[in-house]
């Protein structure tokens, strides 16, 4: 059966680009990017995002694990056919490859725009702290990136067999820069809403499944705008597995909330974080079971809707736009909801916002510099396929 | 901005300061003469926030700015209202617990944070980057952010303390310029707040070195039941409370 589904001959070639639509996507992107910079700029002068003392981290920080979870869902089925041998994804293999590549970067790009001493960034290098996870993934960010570009290099040259070797390689860096990446927030243990084991595995399904789904979408429209064949049984095929590790990530999110429900210490903030709805923290989760699970599964698994590339593309970005809700709500509420300093006693400073539940509302500077930064995704995936074969002649299963 | 005295650079780290390691400083304050002195102050002011001698010495001691909006005011020492379900209600300063184990030096990226060979946990502010990891990292909530330039909330700059800068965390040093200035001259340091307190006739604050057996803090410490916050973690915080008796 599987025999019969790959595709005999696989030649990838540079897009024209001279078309207006061509042009202005090419304008939208780089606009939207610019704007991204712009607000970064101006929240770094006039502090115009709606961090505090309370909440240091926010969306901006947010968008550091979410565009590593769409850097390594990317290059999981880029790798697919290089690591499992499955010859028929070998058509998507350098369109994914790339997008890996492009995300890394949007991610340390996302570190750059949070922190607030740019002019100190490369402490972070000279001084590397071994006893800091954080520390880690910069380096863990930087060697993945180049192992994605050399990926992509290797494919380009087309050399089989280094091709694989790049391909296991990448895969097993996925996962080391999403558990540590994961590792950053759940091993936070003066947090009780952070400190978790299961989430560095639960980064790498949603990683998968928030990469896997943009993919699903990027290369319907990638292939309809270059006006190439796709055949929709592989989209099908991507957008099965998509769906089954969906209703993975939902039993892991269960299963987290129950456990931590389950702690008498704990129960008053799990019932804050999941039933409260007059704060946003209950609607990002909430929005993520509906929106980013149940839909999208149900759309892939129903007939009349998982045979069909616009409903598959739609059920992957909703899945992706809603596993931002899945960052913020993983960074959020452990800072939202206060810490008790005392053991049986409600404590409330006179001076600071400590001991109170505390609101955090991201700004639309913070959202414009992570639309920025996917943006220049795009951007350079728009522009280097023009440049470079990485997007195939066509797409198609021969019977 | 010009070189960090060695004291206060990260690049003591390893190396600490000469003789430093005889000592290990730390702060006992009594919950009971706290309370006694914000009941009198909120009396005397009618103000729920009054600020306390200790905490008004701190702010103008170490630079630390004073704006309106509490979201993003920086509070190296602040005092907080506890009560329990039976009613009960006391007050207590927070400020940095200057850990033997402390989570935020553990996680900070460029070794920034760092203890001294005498305990005190100081922030590099050359080498921040500011990326807050140490502020989701401590338990106590003892850092803050400067989210904007610190000498637009100061009405006067004390020259012996070192300016910070915007986007980078700070917080509470025990006072460490006091303490190496006095430890040069052969004194007793005493920190900002403690002298504060000590001048507002309350002495509700004691800090000193606890490898010294024969130091009040060590007295305190010995003869007491003293309480740490949330000595759970494993972190050993070194500001001890005495509970009310």
């Amino acid at each position: 059966m599987a025999e019969s589904l790959e595709p005999k001959k696989i030649e990838f070639s540079k897009i024209n680009g001279s078309s207006l639509g061509y042009f202005a996507l090419v304008g939208i992107f780089a606009f939207l990017t610019a704007l991204g910079i712009v607000a970064y700029a101006l929240d770094r002068m006039y502090h115009l995002s709606g961090l505090s003392n309370t909440v240091p981290w926010g969306v901006v920080n947010a968008g550091i694990p979410y565009f590593i979870g769409l850097s390594a869902g990317s290059l999981i089925v880029s790798a697919l056919a290089g690591v499992f041998k499955i010859k028929r994804f070998k058509v998507f293999s350098r369109i994914a490859a790339f997008f890996a590549a492009a995300y890394i970067v949007a991610a340390i790009s996302s570190i750059v725009f949070d922190i607030g001493k740019l002019d100190h960034f490369a402490n972070a290098v000279v001084y590397f702290n071994s006893s800091s996870i954080f520390s880690w993934n910069t380096l863990f960010y930087s060697s993945y990136f180049v192992i994605c570009a050399l990926y992509l290099l290797v494919q380009f040259e087309e050399m089989e067999r280094l091709t694989r070797f790049f391909a296991c390689l990448a895969v097993f860096w996925a996962v080391l820069v999403h558990s540590g990446t994961g590792a950053i927030y759940s091993f936070i243990y003066s947090r009780e809403l952070y400190h978790s084991a299961l989430t560095p595995p639960m980064f790498i399904v949603c990683a998968t499944t928030s990469g896997l789904g943009l993919l699903i979408a990027k290369l319907y429209f990638t292939f309809k705008f270059t006006r190439r064949d796709l055949e929709v049984r592989l989209l099908r095929e991507l957008g099965l597995i998509f769906a089954g590790l969906t209703a993975v990530l939902g039993y892991m999110l269960a299963v987290e909330g129950l456990e931590k429900g389950y702690i008498p210490a704990v129960a008053p903030a799990t019932q804050f974080v999941y039933f409260n709805p007059y704060h946003g923290i209950f609607w990002s989760f909430w929005l993520l079971v509906i929106f980013g699970i149940i839909i999208p599964f149900l759309i892939v698994v129903y007939p009349r809707t998982g045979f069909d590339p616009r409903f598959l593309s739609l059920a992957g970005v909703l899945h992706a736009a809603m596993v931002m809700a899945e960052r913020f709500f993983l960074i959020v509420p452990g800072q939202v909801y206060p810490s008790e300093y005392l053991p049986g006693y409600e404590g409330e400073s006179l001076h600071t916002l400590e001991g109170y539940i505390v609101s955090y509302t991201p700004t639309i500077f913070e959202w414009i510099q992570l639309v920025g930064l996917l943006s220049g995704v795009f951007l350079a995936f728009v522009v280097a396929a023009k440049l470079l074969p990485i997007i195939p002649k066509k797409a198609v299963v021969e019977e | 901005m010009g070189m960090l005295p060695l004291q206060i650079s990260a690049k003591s780290i390893g190396g600490g300061v000469r003789g430093e390691t005889k000592r290990r400083w730390a702060m006992v304050a009594d919950i009971e003469t706290c309370t006694d002195c914000m009941k009198e102050l909120k009396k005397k002011t009618g103000n729920e926030e009054v600020k306390p001698p200790c905490v008004i010495a701190c702010d103008r001691e170490n630079n630390v700015p004073d704006f309106e909006e509490k979201e993003i005011d920086p509070q190296w020492m602040r005092i907080a209202r506890f009560k329990n379900k039976f009613g009960d209600e006391f007050y207590v300063p927070l400020l940095c617990n200057h850990c033997e184990n402390p989570p935020c030096a553990q996680v900070c990226l460029t070794q920034a944070t760092f203890k001294r060979s005498d305990g005190i946990v100081i922030v590099d502010m050359h080498r921040c980057i500011g990326c807050r990891y140490c502020m989701i990292a401590c338990p106590y909530g003892s850092r803050s952010y400067n989210f904007k330039d610190q000498v637009e909330g100061l009405e006067e700059v004390n020259p012996k303390v070192v300016m910070r800068t915007k986007g980078v965390v700070e917080k509470c040093t025990f006072c460490v310029h006091r303490i190496d200035e006095a430890i040069a001259n052969g004194k007793e340091p005493e920190p900002a707040c403690v002298e504060a307190c000590r001048i507002y006739e309350k002495r509700s604050l004691v800090f000193g070195n606890i490898n010294d057996p024969n130091s009040e803090i060590s007295r305190i410490l010995r003869e007491s039941v003293v309480i740490q916050l949330r000595p759970h973690l494993g972190t050993d915080p070194h500001v001890y409370y005495l509970p009310k008796r």
